[in-house]
């Protein structure tokens, strides 16, 4: 999976492939039994919505670029994930996974992730659209107590629990015992 | 040869003046040793704590470093001095009994430390020897940061409260006399507990109401909800939304500054809001609408508390935009909740994320800051008492006698 936020290349693949996979099928419909055609149109068919999940970056689309949402989003950096400004930590709240020998979407060994979470919604400032992140935890051990960072775009109080970043996400992994934190995007806000 | 006499006649000196000082040594140790008794045997013991004043308060330290590791401390604010503390694992949560006969705490532990079978407890303590005079275990209760709401006590002392989210919503009703819990109540969709009269409580739920539970002589609850009285996506109340419990009122405050006054029942009614930056003279903030509108606006942990005996409210202030509502507060504000006035504004020396209030009528207000330290200043004018250096690592909420 290419990084979301290297996105010029990707979009121009995507745009790439759209016409070759067409061109494929056209070609091969005029060349192929019937049988053998339905398929292979089977086979496209399967991979071809996997295509629109791949990162889209339809820069001519987006006329005017939007503004910033937040106060955090307006200050936020898309280049290092183990500082607090980095955009997916709008609303985080806890030990970064990136500083605790995980990554931004990996659990550091050791834990085990959660596979519940809370959702908040950043502002990628590089491509300036807002993602879905879960902020799902990593759990089992004692928290790593690294670079700690407290993001609270959008954190409502508990009596909203899908937006709070108090509670401790560790349902399912075993021990709650709340490590670090990660930040995945799970897809666009728009 | 001139500086041969010199130097020998200098060692004579320095042998005098050695001389000297052991016959002074031993003329002031040798009758001192005869006069001064030889020091008992003595026999271990424990110390029992007198019975405390308006200013012994309970601190919990959730210790966020190593959170499987909380405590709850005991302090003198009048001296300074710590005088003991329990143990409050993981995420914990306490209250005090309002007569203060005993202090109860609610945690999490796992037999194998970080692994094994999950246990739940509460353990109610002896507030003078800090022994466990019950010690039972929960159904579950919520892990959440510690949210004083997350548990709560009915103004007689019987019913404990214990919020539970997993796998729904509830409260879990713990008797104080049979010491055993006696019900669960399912709060759908709600959460927290603020208690009223005896035997009844109210929960914020996610639409922006309140759930409202009352319970019979049976202890069998009987569930009312209000109508939504505030948008949670555009300016929701804080859950640290200080209360008396004693008369079920509570002043929920909302990330913006707005003062919803309730009085909680089986038929809870809130009043119309005010905003406590228009008290200050200031304009009301804005809500999640006007997020980048930069002016004071209450945040924190604990970020408010309230002196029952002449309705003041102290609020952490610090200046931001919205989403700012957990930042640190740089200044307490004091406003009068009956004629919704400023009273004074009281610059800190350091950010707190926490205050707290004694309920006498020489109270002093409690603060924290990054160090761990908890700070005292007199109530009646916010100048500094003292400060207790380094009392634990993350002091989240106090519980005062009487509150």
């Amino acid at each position: 999976m290419p990084d979301p936020e290297d996105r010029g290349a990707v979009g121009a693949m995507r745009n790439g492939l759209d016409t070759v996979a067409e061109r494929l099928a056209r070609y091969l419909a005029g060349r192929s039994s019937r049988r053998s055609a339905l398929a292979r149109l089977g086979g496209w068919a399967a991979a071809v919505p996997a295509f629109p999940l791949l990162p889209v970056w339809r820069r001519d689309a987006r006329a005017a670029a939007p503004a910033a949402p937040s106060p955090f989003a307006a200050k936020a950096q898309a280049k290092d994930d183990t500082k607090c400004d980095y955009w997916r930590y709008c609303a985080i709240d806890g030990n970064l996974c990136t500083t605790c020998g995980g990554g931004v979407h990996s659990c550091p060994p050791g834990t085990h992730p959660s596979p519940t979470s809370w959702i908040g919604t950043c502002f990628n400032p590089q491509d300036r659209r807002s993602y879905l992140i879960a902020y799902r935890d990593c759990c089992g051990q004692d928290a790593c107590n690294e670079q700690n960072c407290l993001g609270s775009d959008g954190d409502l109080p508990t009596y909203r629990p899908q937006a709070n970043n108090d509670i401790i996400w560790c349902f399912g992994t075993g021990s709650l015992l709340y490590n670090c934190s990660t930040a995945v995007i799970v897809g666009t806000a728009e | 040869m001139l500086a041969d006499r010199r130097s020998r006649a200098t060692r004579r000196v320095s042998r005098a003046l050695a001389a000297a000082s052991v016959v002074t040594l031993l003329a002031v140790q040798g009758p001192a040793r005869a006069a001064e008794p030889i020091l008992q045997t003595e026999e271990s013991d424990i110390v029992r704590l007198p019975p405390g004043g308006p200013h012994r308060v309970l601190v919990e330290d959730a210790v966020y470093r190593h959170s499987k590791d909380g405590r709850v401390y005991v302090v003198d604010l009048d001296t300074g001095r710590l005088l003991g503390m329990v143990q409050a694992a993981y995420n914990a949560n306490m209250v005090a009994d309002p007569a203060g006969k005993a202090f109860y705490v609610a945690e999490t532990t796992w037999e194998r430390g970080n692994r094994g079978k999950r246990h739940d407890m509460l353990a109610a303590y002896d507030p003078r020897t800090l022994e466990q005079v019950a010690d039972i275990d929960l159904p579950g209760r919520a892990l959440i940061t510690p949210k004083k709401p997350d548990m709560a006590i009915g103004a007689d002392g019987h019913y404990v409260y214990v919020y539970d989210s997993s796998p729904t919503n509830a409260v879990h009703v713990y008797d104080t006399g049979l010491k055993s819990v006696v019900r669960t109540v399912d709060v759908p969709g709600c959460a927290l507990i603020y208690p009223w009269g005896n035997a009844g409580f109210s929960s914020i739920c996610g639409d922006g109401s309140l759930a409202n539970v009352r319970m019979d002589a049976k202890g069998t609850p009987a569930l009312t909800r209000t109508p939504p009285f505030f948008v949670p996506d555009r300016d929701p109340v804080f859950e640290h939304s200080p209360e008396i419990a004693a008369s079920g009122h509570v002043w929920f405050m909302s990330y913006s500054g707005l003062i919803y006054e309730a009085t909680l029942g089986a038929q809870s009614s809130i009043a119309k809001p005010w905003s406590i930056q228009e008290a200050a003279g200031l304009k009301a903030a804005s809500d999640a609408r006007a997020p980048f509108e930069v002016t004071w606006r209450p945040g924190g942990w604990q970020l408010a508390a309230l002196r029952a005996r002449d309705s003041h409210l102290f609020v952490l202030m610090h200046k931001g935009t919205f989403w700012t509502h957990k930042d640190a507060g740089s200044e307490l504000w004091e406003l009068d909740l009956k004629t919704h006035r400023l009273v004074r504004r009281i610059p800190l020396a350091a950010r707190s994320m926490m205050v707290g209030v004694t309920q006498d009528a020489q109270s002093r207000i409690m603060l924290t800051d990054e160090a761990g330290d908890l700070m005292v200043l007199d109530g009646a004018d916010g100048k500094p008492v003292r400060k207790i250096g380094a009392l634990g690592d993350a002091l989240i909420f106090t519980a005062a006698p009487g509150e």
